[in-house]
C-alpha cells in the first residue's frame, strides 16, 4: 500500500470496499506515532503509476530526494512553496498522460472482451429459453455480473445484477416476455458499444455510461456542449433504493416549472454507502429552488447536476402545473425518448385530466376512452382513495412495465406518493 | 422482419430455447433477433383490459378535518405509543362531532379506520368493507347511509350502533312506536342487528311486548332466542320459570338478626369450586338476567331494602351494583355506592360490567355516582380508569372531571408512584371535558415528556377537533 503525507491520499492493493481500509490506515498510524522507523526506498512500478496519475499536493513527490518530512502538518503550514521546474512538470504530464491513455486502452480492450463473453452467456440463455430464465436468474445473472466487474463494465454488470430483482416485482405471466426485453436491451448496448464510433456523439456518451465510463461531476461542468437549463425546480418524487453492491441509489426526480422550458424534466442521482445510514437524499416532493443544471451528454438527457445558483430548497404546497396534453400524448414522449434512445429506463409523465381506474385488484391510470396503464401493485392501497376523484393533473414515473404515481393534484388537494 | 413476425416466430423459439425450437435461417443471428423482438415488445402499446370496474360511491356529508390536523393525527395514530384508547377517543370524537377523516388519509390510518370505521362515516365504513374483501371484483357496490339527523323514514339505513341508539330514545318516548319500527324492519336484520336491536327493548318493556317477543322463539339464531326468553321472563307478572332468578336465589342466604328490631340479612354463598378470584366473572355471569326488581320482589322486600340487607356481604352489594348498573337504575346505584365507596374499582374488575344502551346523560350520572368517594382522593388506578373510559364512549362531564383537574392530587399520586404509567396518562387525556383541557395542560408539564409523548397531543388534537365540529 502507498500513503502520500501531503493530502493524506492512499492506496492499497486490497479488495476492502472500507475507504480508507485499515492497512492505509495502520500505514498512516505507524507513521504518525513514529515509532517505527522508515527507511527511503525505490517505489514499485505501480506506485509511480499511481502517482503520476494522482492530482493536487500529493501527485509527483519525489521520494528519492530529502528526507519526508514528519507529519502533512509541516507541509500544510510551509509559507514557501517548493520550486516548480516546467520540464519536469511537463514530463510529468506527459507520463502522467499517457499512463491514462494506457490504461483506457487496456480497459477498452478488457470490456470489449466481457462483451464477447456476455454474448455466448445470453446464446446460451437463449438455448435453453427464456421462459425458465426468472427461476434461475439469481444465480447465474450474479455470476456474469462478477465477470463484468473484472472486465471493467460496471454499468452494464450493476444493470445485469438488479435483473433478477426487477423480474420478481412482476407477475409470473409475463417474466419470461419481460426477460426477452432486459437481455435484448443488454445485448444492444453490448453491440451499440462495439459500433460506438458509428453513433452520434450523444448515444455515443449515453451507451458508454451504460457501459460503467463514468463522467465526474468536474468534467460535466467542465463539459461546454453540455445542456444547461436554469429556472424554479420543483422535486415531484424523492426515491432511494438499495443496489446489490450495497449502495444506495437515491433519486430525486424534478420538473422545471416553466413549461415552455427546453428540459421539463431532470433526475439528481447520489450513491452513497448503505453503510453511512443516509436513506434520503435531503429533498422531499414538493419542494422548490431555482438553480442551473448542467445535463450529462445523452441523447434524451435525463440525468443533471445542480451547476450554480441553487437557493435552499423550500416546501411548497402550491399545485404543479401539467402541460397541455392527456395521458396519451405524454406516453407518445416516452415513445419519442424510446425511438432516439433504445434502452430509456425510468422515464416521466406529466399528464392532465388522468383517472384511477380498476379492474379486479389491479389499479391504472387511465385516459377517459384512451390509454391506460397499470399502476405499480405496491401503490394498489394508498392510490384506491383517487377511484373517488373527479380526473386529475398528475406526475408520475413509467419503467415499462408499471406507472408509479408520484404526484396528483385533485379536487380534494394534493396526493402524495407517501 | 416485422413485429408481428417477431412476434408469432421469434418469440416462440426464443421461450422455449433455439436448441429445441431453431430460429429459421432468413431471422438471422440469435442475438439480433433477441433484441429486435425485446425492442418490438417494448414498443407495443399497454392494453387496457376489457373493462374497468364501476366503483360503489360512498356519499359522505360529513365535514372533513382541517388540513392542518391531518399530519398530527397520522402521527398521532401511526406513533407506535399510542394504544386503543387513544384510537378510541379520536373515533369517538369524531363521530360525536360528525367530522371524518381526509379520504387520502384513509389508507394511511387503515387499521385505525378497519376498527373503528362505524364512527368515522360513511367513506371510512365503505373503506373498511373494501379492505376487507379479498377480492373485489366480489363485492358488490354497496350504499352508505350517515344523515345527520335519523328519523322513521331513513332510520334502518343508518349503521347499527345508531340504529340501536334511535331505536332506544323511540323506546323512551313512545315504546309502541319503537317496537311496531323494529318490527318492520326485523325480517332485514342479521343476527347481531337482531341482538342489538332487540336489546333496545329493556327500555320501557312492558305486556305490549310479550306477542313480539314470543313471536321471537322462533328465531334461527339462539342469541335472538335466549334474549327474547329473558325479556319475557322480565315482564311484569309473568308466571313463567325464571332459572336465572331462581339460581340467585338458591345461592342467597336469608337470615334475621337483632333482639329488639329484627333485621333481615342476605349473603352470598357463590359455589364451593369457585376460587375467590373467580367470584367477581362467576357474579356477573349470574346475575346477568336477573333485575334489582325482580330479586326484591322474589324476597319480598323493596330494593332499597334489599340493599340494605345486603351491606355487610361485599361480594352480594358488588352484585347488586352490576344489576343497577344493568338495569339503568342510578338511584339504586347511588344506595349502593353508600355502603360499598370503593364500587369503581370493585365494578372494574368485574366483566361485561360497563352499561350497555344507557343514554349519554345517564351514564354521566352514572359515572359521577361511582366517582363521589374518590373525589378528594382520586384512584390511581390504570386498569379503573380505562374502564371508566370504555364506559363512558367519550370524555367525563365537566362535573365529574373538573375537580379531578382542580385538586391537582391526581398528579402528587402518579409522581409519588415508583412507575407511572405513560397509558394511564393518556386514558386520562382521553377523558378530560374540553373545558378542563388547558388547565391538564398545564399539570402535565410538571410530568417527564415521555410519559405525556402521546396525551399532550391528544389534547391538542381532540381540542382542535371540537373547534371544527362547532364551527361546522
Amino acid at each position: 500500500m502507498v500513503v502520500s503525507e501531503l493530502d493524506a491520499g492512499y492506496k492499497c492493493t486490497c479488495p476492502s470496499r472500507k475507504f480508507p481500509c485499515k492497512h492505509s490506515l495502520a500505514l498512516m498510524w505507524l507513521r504518525a506515532a513514529g515509532k517505527t522507523s522508515f527507511a527511503a526506498g525505490s517505489a514499485p512500478e505501480w506506485v509511480k503509476d499511481w502517482q503520476s496519475r494522482r492530482r493536487g499536493p500529493g501527485a509527483e513527490t519525489d521520494n528519492t530526494g530529502d528526507p519526508k518530512p514528519k507529519a502533512s502538518i509541516h507541509a500544510a503550514n510551509s509559507t514557501a512553496d517548493p520550486p516548480v521546474d516546467p520540464v519536469a512538470e511537463a514530463k510529468a504530464e506527459a507520463r502522467a498522460a499517457a499512463a491514462r491513455e494506457r490504461n483506457r486502452l487496456e480497459r477498452e480492450a478488457s470490456i470489449q472482451g466481457g462483451l464477447e463473453e456476455l454474448d455466448v452467456w445470453i446464446s446460451d440463455q437463449l438455448e435453453r429459453g427464456l421462459a425458465g430464465f426468472a427461476a434461475h436468474a439469481a444465480q447465474s445473472c450474479r455470476l456474469m455480473a462478477q465477470r463484468l466487474v473484472d472486465a471493467k463494465a460496471s454499468g452494464l454488470a450493476s444493470r445485469l445484477e438488479s435483473l433478477p430483482g426487477r423480474l420478481f416485482t412482476l407477475p409470473e405471466p409475463i417474466r419470461p416476455a419481460a426477460a426477452v426485453q432486459e437481455l435484448g436491451v443488454l445485448h444492444l448496448l453490448a453491440e451499440a458499444y462495439r459500433r460506438q464510433d458509428a453513433l452520434p456523439p450523444a448515444l455515443k456518451a449515453d451507451v458508454r455510461q451504460s457501459i460503467g465510463w463514468s463522467m465526474t461531476r468536474e468534467a460535466l461542468l467542465a463539459e461546454e456542449a453540455a445542456v444547461r437549463v436554469s429556472g424554479s425546480w420543483r422535486v415531484f418524487a424523492a426515491l432511494s433504493e438499495v443496489q446489490p453492491d450495497r449502495l444506495r441509489r437515491m433519486e430525486t426526480w424534478l420538473c422545471n416549472e416553466d413549461p415552455a422550458a427546453a428540459q421539463r424534466f431532470a433526475v439528481l442521482i447520489d450513491f452513497v454507502p448503505v453503510a453511512t445510514g443516509a436513506a434520503a437524499a435531503g429533498y422531499s416532493a414538493g419542494d422548490r429552488f431555482a438553480a442551473e443544471l448542467v445535463f450529462y451528454p445523452s441523447a434524451h438527457p435525463l440525468r443533471a447536476q445542480i451547476a450554480s445558483g441553487q437557493s435552499g430548497a423550500q416546501a411548497s404546497a402550491e399545485p404543479l402545473q401539467a402541460p397541455e396534453c392527456l395521458l396519451g400524448a405524454a406516453y407518445a414522449g416516452y415513445e419519442r425518448a424510446m425511438a432516439e434512445q433504445p434502452w430509456v429506463g425510468t422515464f416521466p409523465l406529466h399528464f392532465r385530466a388522468g383517472l384511477i381506474r380498476r379492474s379486479g385488484a389491479q389499479l391504472f391510470i387511465a385516459e377517459n376512452n384512451g390509454i391506460a396503464l397499470p399502476l405499480q401493485p405496491a401503490q394498489a392501497t394508498l392510490a384506491r382513495p383517487l377511484l373517488q376523484v373527479d380526473p386529475f393533473d398528475g406526475i408520475g414515473l413509467w419503467d415499462g412495465y408499471y406507472f408509479t404515481l408520484c404526484w396528483a393534484q385533485t379536487e380534494l388537494g394534493r396526493w402524495g406518493n407517501a | 422482419m416485422n413485429a408481428k413476425l417477431l412476434k408469432t416466430q421469434v418469440l416462440p423459439a426464443l421461450l422455449s430455447g433455439t436448441a429445441r425450437t431453431p430460429l429459421r435461417p432468413e431471422t438471422g443471428d440469435a442475438l439480433a433477433a433477441l433484441s429486435l423482438a425485446g425492442q418490438a415488445l417494448r414498443l407495443e402499446r399497454p392494453q387496457p383490459p376489457a373493462s374497468f370496474a364501476i366503483e360503489a360511491q360512498a356519499r359522505d356529508e360529513r365535514r372533513t378535518i382541517p388540513d392542518g390536523l391531518r399530519r398530527p393525527l397520522l402521527r398521532l395514530l401511526n406513533g407506535k405509543r399510542a394504544g386503543e384508547d387513544v384510537a378510541l377517543a379520536v373515533a369517538w370524537a369524531m363521530g360525536r362531532l360528525k367530522l371524518r377523516l381526509h379520504p387520502f388519509d384513509l389508507p394511511k390510518l387503515d387499521s385505525f379506520v378497519t376498527a373503528h370505521a362505524e364512527f368515522l362515516g360513511a367513506a371510512a365504513q365503505h373503506w373498511a368493507v373494501s379492505a376487507k374483501s379479498a377480492d373485489e371484483t366480489q363485492a358488490a357496490p354497496q350504499s352508505y347511509f350517515d344523515a345527520k339527523e335519523l328519523e322513521e323514514t331513513n332510520w334502518s339505513f343508518a349503521p347499527l350502533f345508531r340504529r340501536a341508539l334511535f331505536l332506544e330514545e323511540k323506546r323512551r318516548k313512545d315504546a309502541a312506536a319503537a317496537r311496531t319500527l323494529l318490527e318492520s324492519v326485523w325480517p332485514q336484520q342479521n343476527p347481531d342487528g337482531r341482538v342489538r336491536l332487540l336489546a333496545t327493548l329493556q327500555t320501557g318493556l312492558s305486556k305490549d311486548d310479550q306477542p313480539f317477543l314470543e313471536s321471537l322463539q322462533k328465531d334461527r339464531a339462539p342469541r335472538v332466542k335466549a334474549l327474547a326468553l329473558k325479556l319475557l321472563a322480565r315482564l311484569p307478572g309473568q308466571s313463567g320459570s325464571h332459572p336465572a332468578l331462581a339460581a340467585c336465589l338458591e345461592r342467597i342466604q336469608r337470615s334475621t338478626t337483632g333482639l329488639l328490631r329484627k333485621k333481615t340479612v342476605l349473603k352470598l354463598q357463590p359455589p364451593a369450586n369457585i376460587q375467590e378470584r373467580g367470584v367477581r366473572a362467576w357474579m356477573s355471569e349470574a346475575f346477568a338476567d336477573v333485575s334489582c326488581d325482580e330479586l326484591a320482589r322474589a324476597f319480598d322486600l323493596t330494593e332499597t331494602a334489599m340493599i340494605e340487607a345486603a351491606e355487610k356481604d361485599e361480594n352480594l352489594i358488588l352484585a347488586f351494583a352490576l344489576m343497577a348498573t344493568r338495569d339503568r337504575r342510578l338511584d339504586l346505584l347511588e344506595a349502593v355506592v353508600e355502603r360499598l365507596p370503593d364500587a369503581w374499582e370493585q365494578l372494574s374488575q368485574c366483566p361485561n360490567s360497563a352499561p350497555v344502551e344507557m343514554a349519554e346523560e345517564d351514564k354521566q350520572r352514572w359515572a359521577a355516582a361511582l366517582i363521589r368517594p374518590y373525589k378528594n382522593d382520586p384512584l390511581i388506578s390504570y386498569p379503573a380508569w380505562l374502564w371508566l373510559h370504555r364506559a363512558l364512549e367519550g370524555p367525563a362531564s365537566e362535573m365529574l372531571f373538573g375537580e379531578i383537574v382542580r385538586s391537582g392530587k391526581w398528579l402528587t399520586k402518579l409522581q409519588e408512584d415508583a412507575k407511572p404509567h405513560a397509558a394511564w396518562i393518556d386514558v386520562i387525556a382521553a377523558l378530560c371535558p374540553s373545558s378542563q383541557r388547558a388547565a391538564l395542560q398545564f399539570q402535565m408539564a410538571e410530568l417527564a415528556p415521555e410519559l405525556t409523548a402521546t396525551a399532550v397531543p391528544l389534547l391538542e388534537i381532540l381540542d382542535s377537533l371540537e373547534k371544527a365540529g362547532n364551527n361546522a
